[in-house]
């Protein structure tokens, strides 16, 4: 009762969609549960994107605090353009969970009785599928969880446990700005963050080492002469990424103030 | 030989019909050899059952070569039991061991409903075939071999698809319940081969909206089903059935 209740709020925004003109077929198309986990797929792959580019902003933390603050200072004089990626990329997650949910649901139904006894003919960390796929609700719930954090932290600057520094005047009769070089040190050291950080983004890597191939597949993008090349890839896309974003943590403890 | 003859206990779901509540409920069976097949020993064990005026427990099977896929059952969580490529006919006693507790269950899914005990009704897989229409074939005189040329390798291809014998053993052990590896196994043969391409487009999404409205579950790419199929058809048919969805749904008329 309450999964079909789920999926019928759920399909709301697709139904929403349906009726604008001429985009009914298509919407129908991605309803179904191929349809739904192809765009999982897109949004996924979307989001893995995002993730490159930041990592690869955040990563000029090593380059020092003047680079830092040039590429911050760039990224935020964008005005309308950031708001449109900003919403872009609310959409792709919202998307991405709300299809997770869906799909989740759909399944859940599938089995109204569970086995008394289940076992696998796979082992348990199976590679690239049997450890990761079955982590993806709970890896998935832990990364939300950190983007939100994430977001208060470092969009909003609103967390009432981090002591943001003061914004300083770079000359005389300028406006004070916020040196974001020592925002984002202060956030990621801040020891609870630093713990919340840290099982966020480890939860990312166990998720995009299954969800990098799992997409790829949800696509019908596979074939015999690059599948083993993804199952790797996939899983050292993931550990590469999420081993990029824990460095900054132990960073934020090692820089010099 | 005291090694050739099992001692067994046997948990057993029993249920009366559809809509009954159903139970486990343990039998001690004794002297079961070890050349037996696992339907054989249940052949015993019904027997007994009915010397002792009880209702035997009813379950699947048809030829036991392992071929037609009519016998299914869940064997201590395994989908027909412990050992890869093999269905339920063809597991044999001396797989387990003397004094062994063996639980067997039938196929859960939505899609599945017991009818009774260990059987279950896989009708869904039959209206999935229905729903994907027919493949053109002239009668008449047979026709000449090489009229249609079709590379070798696409032929194996086709054929490891062809080789599903509808058991539901993928629906069965997927943590989803999806029917996946099933319509992929039927999308993706026909798809490969040129008597199948007229109805291409029309089939996958027909066959797909089927296997959705009949309550299966959404595939997450675990490859369980992959490790669970008797017949071993390949998780790489559910990404060409994919790949015919995403094509059929953005590139083709229907």
């Amino acid at each position: 009762m309450f999964l079909n209740a789920l999926t019928r709020i759920l399909s709301l925004p697709a139904v929403g969609l349906s009726r604008i003109p001429g985009l009914g077929p298509l919407v129908r198309a991605c309803s179904t549960s191929v349809g739904q986990k192809i765009v999982m797929a897109i949004t996924g792959l979307s989001l893995c994107g995002f993730l490159v580019v930041h990592l690869g902003g955040n990563l000029l933390l090593y380059a020092g605090e003047e680079k830092f603050n040039a590429y911050a200072h760039a990224l935020h004089s964008q005005g309308a353009l950031l708001k449109v990626a900003e919403v872009g990329l609310f959409s792709l997650f919202a998307a991405h969970l709300g299809l997770a949910v869906s799909t989740g649901a759909m399944s859940r139904m599938a089995r109204s009785q569970s086995y008394a006894m289940k076992e696998s003919k796979q082992g348990i960390f199976a590679l690239p599928a049997g450890g990761a796929s079955s982590w993806m609700g709970v890896t998935g719930v832990l990364i939300g969880i950190f983007v939100i954090t994430h977001l208060l932290d470092l969009r909003l600057k609103m967390n009432p446990l981090v002591k943001y520094p003061a914004p300083v005047a770079a000359a005389e009769g300028m406006t004070p700005e916020l040196n974001e070089f020592e925002v984002v040190r202060t956030v990621l050291s801040s020891p609870i963050n630093a713990v919340v950080y840290f099982i966020g983004i480890f939860a990312l890597g166990i998720h995009l080492t299954h969800g990098l191939r799992s997409a790829f597949h949800s696509l019908g993008l596979n074939g015999r002469r690059w599948d083993s090349l993804l199952k790797c890839g996939s899983l050292l896309f993931g550990w590469v990424i999420a081993a990029g974003f824990i460095s900054l943590i132990f960073w934020s403890f090692a820089v010099p103030r | 030989m005291s090694g050739d003859l099992l001692n067994l206990t046997l948990r057993i779901w029993r249920q009366a019909g559809p809509n009954a509540k159903g139970a486990f409920r343990d039998y001690q069976l004794q002297g079961v050899s070890t050349h037996m097949s696992f339907l054989e020993m249940l052949d015993v064990l019904n027997e007994k059952l009915l010397q002792a005026g009880e209702e035997p427990v009813a379950f699947d099977h048809d030829c036991r070569e392992g071929i037609c896929g009519m016998c299914s059952l869940m064997i201590n969580g395994q989908a027909h039991g412990p050992d890869k490529a093999t269905t339920t006919c063809q597991l044999h006693m001396r797989r387990f061991k003397n004094g062994d507790t063996i639980v067997i269950e039938p196929w859960r899914a939505s899609a599945f409903p017991v009818l009774r005990d260990l059987v279950v009704d896989r009708s869904a897989l039959d209206r999935i075939i229905q729903s994907g229409g027919f493949v053109s074939v002239n009668t008449g005189n047979a026709p000449d071999g090489n009229a249609i040329p079709i590379p070798g390798h696409v032929q194996e291809v086709a054929m490891d698809g062809a080789a599903c014998i509808g058991c539901g053993a993928c629906v069965a052990s997927c943590k989803n319940a999806s029917a996946m590896l099933f319509v992929a196994a039927k999308v993706s043969q026909l798809s490969l081969l040129p008597q199948g391409h007229p109805e291409r487009a029309s089939r996958v999404i027909d066959m797909v909206a089927q296997m959705d409205k009949e309550g299966f579950g959404s595939c997450t790419n675990t490859s369980e089903c992959e490790a669970a199929c008797p017949a071993e058809v390949s998780v790489t048919h559910i990404a060409r059935l994919n790949r015919e969805y995403f094509k059929a749904m953005l590139i083709t008329e229907k």
